[in-house]
């Protein structure tokens, strides 16, 4: 039947397509780099890349379990760091905490901290089911998110929440729980159309027709999902139109606050520049001419796709889904709760970062501060996403362990 | 159940991971290989570019404020090298109508530069511009702009005090900046000038202005401080239109030597400074300098001439303050000539007995021919330098001349020292040999009899202090001022007098000396003088080749003082 003290070898299909993507990742800082006035760049990535590594090394040598008693208290740090960051946060937008030398970007850390928690919460929900447990767990995990929005860093919370949400559909929860559990934003949201509203209470009352809910319920769904629509559009519309934009920029400082889409234009320029095989390494015209923004961080992929053409950018995208296949391969095949879902949180995790960003630079999502794991410039986000992947191989390893 | 559970989740997850990366893929293969040339070809003409906006340069004026100097706008097409297709060559030369040969010289030599428009043809009209700017437009990397033409209002009058502009030849410049050749617009360059701007521009590829750059590194145009002289242009033009009526060149400067301002400087004959405003053609440059009485030639302080025998004032001041003489000393009477060695020094008539008084006012050589014997060439040359001569007087003229003094050390080094002799004395004071000076310098020196001294030097900018006077106190001799301004008074109030029948109609006292300097040729007529009454005013007239002093240049001046003091009573 089933060994269970054996161990697997650490899943070289991943190990290959982390290396690949590595590589990538320090080419395109070293390609964008080059053009940048602060030419110590490389090198800074370059150590934090041999920080990562050794974060990778205790990731998958680190005691899953032991992790897992620990991980509400590291939910806590992360997020007294997040509520220390709001009062003495430095750098772009006061997101950084400068200790010494180094300068820590709190919420990439933090989504480690909530991957873990959410991880902890439901693993223990499955042993010892509580009523309304899944609420209670919602609640829990929400200051991390609000603390992240506060900085304000919008789009960060939203994908802590996605990757939150994921994690709880991974548990079991279906899709129409979800909505439930999301649907005062959803209303807020639905608000400013009328047939998007309807179609929102249309979904409504089929979810919780289906899921047969008592009358109470029934009556707080509909009744508070209402109120919140009503009130929404009411609030927004009692602010000045200054207040609103200063609110639409507040939720999301990174949005082009010229509204002319020009960090998006010069992105689909490089990107669509770089043709069938690219303008070949070092020679993006784009990036070149200080056109392309934020070019080793949030639009690093531009620069990749401008002088590595569609080829690279295949390979880059094929590596991104080699990986999260193989973290999902992870996540199955674990058989302690806990292990599953942090190996799946840090799959939608992965997908979501590289989802929002690319499409971001594709101009088909909204410009939002989410990095490319393991590719953009930035410590904090690689050497956390290296420990996740570090434990991610530790859980693929140890599968058995209950 | 769990194992169940979390195969259905995996694949839903794989499926929904795949659904997002399959979209990523898809507008990646519709940005790069479908619209891929399309984006290609903006990225390589998607750039910044650097528009350098001119500083409006600064205006300059008269005492009065009557603008002599502004700036109109005016087109001008540029071009940018990078952004231009030398296939359109044939099409923009036919349209500028310059040769081709010039527009592709023009911009093989901007490619080094290639982000920076380079200037293809400049101060268009409206008319010209918008005959032509519908073809222009099309044309990638042609661009029309608006640029300031520097315009003079008194074209001929002012011309060489003012001067003109060019092209500067400086490397730091930017393409197409403007820069005073000459006179004011040279030497107060840096104060006019003012500061550009610059602007960055985001451009897409036909050239067309997408955005401006939204770096902190775009600065405004800062203008040129204005220049306010101390010339009064009604003055001015008079005293141009009655030196062009004698058809001869020549000089007027007039110099009020209470404060040392310069009121006018003529200059005749004169040059349009605005040609070189709208660029100047090779043909008008050659005419320019081709004409013998050359034209760009600043004769109020860039000539220099002999004084001669408005010197004398010079030499009298020195006989009496040195005690060499006094107010009646009486040498032998001038018999026309006067034989020193073996040399005859000539007079143009034979005075007789004379003393310094009526020999200044009848113009008496042999008088200073004898009395100067008395003294050294050294101690002359001294009062000479006393009085302006020799040395730059305003400073900002880089084009102003010092003259020539004679003195021992000159002489021993250009003629060994035992080259020259008494002679040379004597030459001098009558203020002919080798001896220089400027019209302006001859002002001056006059304005130092006028003021007993106390003439400021001259000045041309009128902001700012007036400037010291230069005449060296311990020099200043009552009695001396005195015997001068008297023999001056003497030649036009004296029957005999070399100004007597010219200003023998003067409504005011006029103290006045004529000069004849002898020359290859006609001889040239000077005139020097002041009045006390109405304004304090020296002036000096120079007329090349005019012949005698007071016939040709005395009415000259006597015709610009009546119509100065009338038209500002």
């Amino acid at each position: 039947m089933i060994d269970l003290t054996g161990r697997d070898r650490p899943d070289i299909v991943l190990l290959i397509a982390l290396l690949v993507l590595f590589m990538i990742g320090l080419t395109a800082v070293y390609s964008a780099s080059t053009v940048i006035s602060e030419s110590d760049l490389f090198s800074r990535q370059l150590t934090w890349s041999i920080i990562g590594l050794f974060a990778f090394l205790v990731g998958t040598i680190i005691s899953l379990r032991r992790l897992e008693e620990i991980s509400p208290i590291a939910y806590v740090s992360v997020s007294l760091m997040l509520l220390i960051t709001l009062f003495i946060g430095r750098g772009p937008a006061d997101r950084w905490l400068i200790i010494g030398p180094l300068h820590l970007q709190p919420s990439e850390i933090a989504k480690a901290g909530l991957i873990a928690m959410t991880a902890w919460w439901l693993a223990s929900q499955k042993v010892r089911p509580r009523k309304f447990g899944e609420i209670l767990i919602f609640l829990t995990v929400l200051p991390a998110v609000v603390l992240t929005a506060l900085q304000p860093d919008l789009g960060t919370a939203v994908s802590m929440l996605l990757v939150v949400l994921a994690m709880f559909i991974w548990a079991g929860y279906g899709i129409g729980w979800i909505v439930l559990l999301v649907s005062p934003i959803l209303a807020a949201i639905s608000s400013m159309n009328i047939f998007l509203w309807l179609g929102f209470m249309l979904i409504l009352t089929m979810i919780l027709y289906r899921r047969k809910y008592s009358i109470p319920t029934w009556i707080a769904f509909v009744g508070g999902n209402s109120a919140v629509a009503a009130v929404t559009p009411m609030a927004w519309n009692m602010l000045k139109p200054y207040q609103q934009s200063r609110l639409i920029t507040f939720l999301n400082p990174s949005s082009d606050p010229h509204g002319s889409g020009w960090n998006i234009i010069q992105s689909e320029v490089a990107v669509g520049s770089g043709g069938f095989s690219g303008q070949g390494l070092l020679q993006g015209a784009q990036k070149e001419l200080a056109f392309l923004p934020a070019r080793h961080t949030d639009f690093v992929f531009s620069v990749w796709a401008e002088e590595t053409g569609f080829i690279g950018c295949v390979i880059l995208l094929a590596a991104f889904f080699v990986l999260f296949w193989r973290i999902i391969i992870a996540a199955r095949k674990s058989v302690n709760p806990f292990n599953s879902l942090v190996a799946a949180g840090i799959a939608a995790y992965i997908g979501i970062h590289v989802f929002v960003n690319v499409g971001m630079t594709l101009g088909i999502m909204p410009v939002t501060g989410l990095p490319l794991p393991l590719i953009s410039y930035g410590g904090s986000q690689l050497v956390t996403v290296l420990f996740l992947l570090g434990l991610v191989v530790n859980a693929g390893m140890y599968w058995r362990e209950v | 159940m769990l194992r169940k559970g979390k195969q259905w989740s995996s694949l839903a997850f794989m499926i929904i991971a795949l659904l997002l990366f399959l979209i990523l893929g898809v507008r990646l293969f519709y940005l790069q290989i479908i619209k891929g040339d399309y984006y290609r070809g903006l990225s390589s003409q998607n750039h910044i570019r650097v528009i350098t906006k001119p500083a409006p340069r600064g205006l300059i004026s008269d005492r009065n404020g009557v603008v002599l100097a502004d700036s109109r706008p005016s087109f001008i097409v540029t071009a940018v090298p990078s952004e231009f297709d030398s296939t359109n060559t044939i099409q923009v030369a036919s349209l500028l109508s310059i040769p081709e040969e010039t527009l592709s010289g023009i911009l093989d030599q901007a490619s080094s530069v290639p982000h920076r428009p380079v200037v293809l043809k400049a101060s268009m009209s409206v008319e010209e511009v918008s005959s032509i700017a519908e073809y222009l437009y099309r044309i990638p990397g042609v661009l029309i702009d608006v640029a300031p033409q520097r315009r003079y209002h008194r074209p001929e009058d002012c011309s060489h005090i003012i001067g003109y502009i060019g092209l500067s030849n400086d490397p730091e410049s930017f393409r197409g900046e403007i820069t005073g050749r000459t006179g004011i617009e040279f030497s107060m360059n840096e104060a006019l000038r003012g500061s550009p701007g610059l602007h960055r521009e985001v451009v897409d590829a036909m050239g067309r202005v997408v955005e401006e750059y939204r770096g902190t590194d775009s600065d405004e145009p800062l203008p040129g401080s204005n220049v306010i002289l101390t010339i009064d242009s009604e003055l001015q033009r008079t005293a141009f239109e009655l030196l062009e009526k004698t058809a001869l060149p020549g000089a007027v400067v007039i110099i009020d030597y209470a404060t040392g301002d310069i009121l006018c400087a003529a200059s005749s004959p004169s040059f349009d400074p605005n040609m070189f405003s709208r660029g100047i053609s090779l043909d008008e440059w050659d005419a320019l300098l081709q004409n013998p009485e050359n034209p760009l030639y600043c004769r109020a302080w860039t000539a220099s001439y002999p004084p001669a025998s408005t010197f004398k004032i010079v030499t009298a001041y020195w006989l009496i303050a040195e005690g060499l003489i006094n107010k009646n000393t009486m040498p032998a009477p001038c018999y026309g000539s006067l034989t020193y060695g073996d040399t005859e020094f000539g007079c143009w008539t034979a005075h007789g007995r004379m003393n310094l008084i009526s020999s200044l006012a009848q113009s008496c050589d042999v008088f200073f021919y004898r009395t100067a014997q008395l003294g050294s060439l050294d101690g002359l040359a001294e009062y000479a330098r006393f009085f302006g001569l020799g040395s730059q007087l305003t400073e900002i003229l880089t084009d102003e001349r010092s003259g020539l003094i004679p003195d021992s050390d000159y002489l021993n080094s250009t003629y060994g020292s035992d080259g020259w002799g008494m002679g040379v004395l004597l030459n001098i004071s009558i203020g002919q040999g080798e001896l220089l000076a400027t019209p302006l310098q001859m002002a001056a020196m006059t304005g130092v009899i006028a003021s007993r001294g106390q003439m400021p030097l001259p000045r041309l900018v009128l902001q700012g202090e007036q400037r010291e006077p230069f005449f060296p106190e311990e020099a200043c001799d009552d009695t001396a001022f005195d015997v001068v301004t008297e023999g001056m008074l003497e030649v036009v109030l004296s029957r005999r007098g070399t100004l007597h029948e010219v200003f023998s109609e003067f409504p005011w006292d006029f103290w006045g000396k004529t000069g004849t300097a002898e020359c290859f040729g006609e001889d040239h007529a000077i005139i020097v003088g002041f009045t006390r009454e109405p304004e304090p005013v020296v002036i000096c007239v120079i007329i090349e080749h005019g012949g005698h002093g007071g016939a040709v240049a005395g009415p000259v001046a006597r015709d610009i003082l009546l119509s100065y003091f009338e038209g500002s009573d």
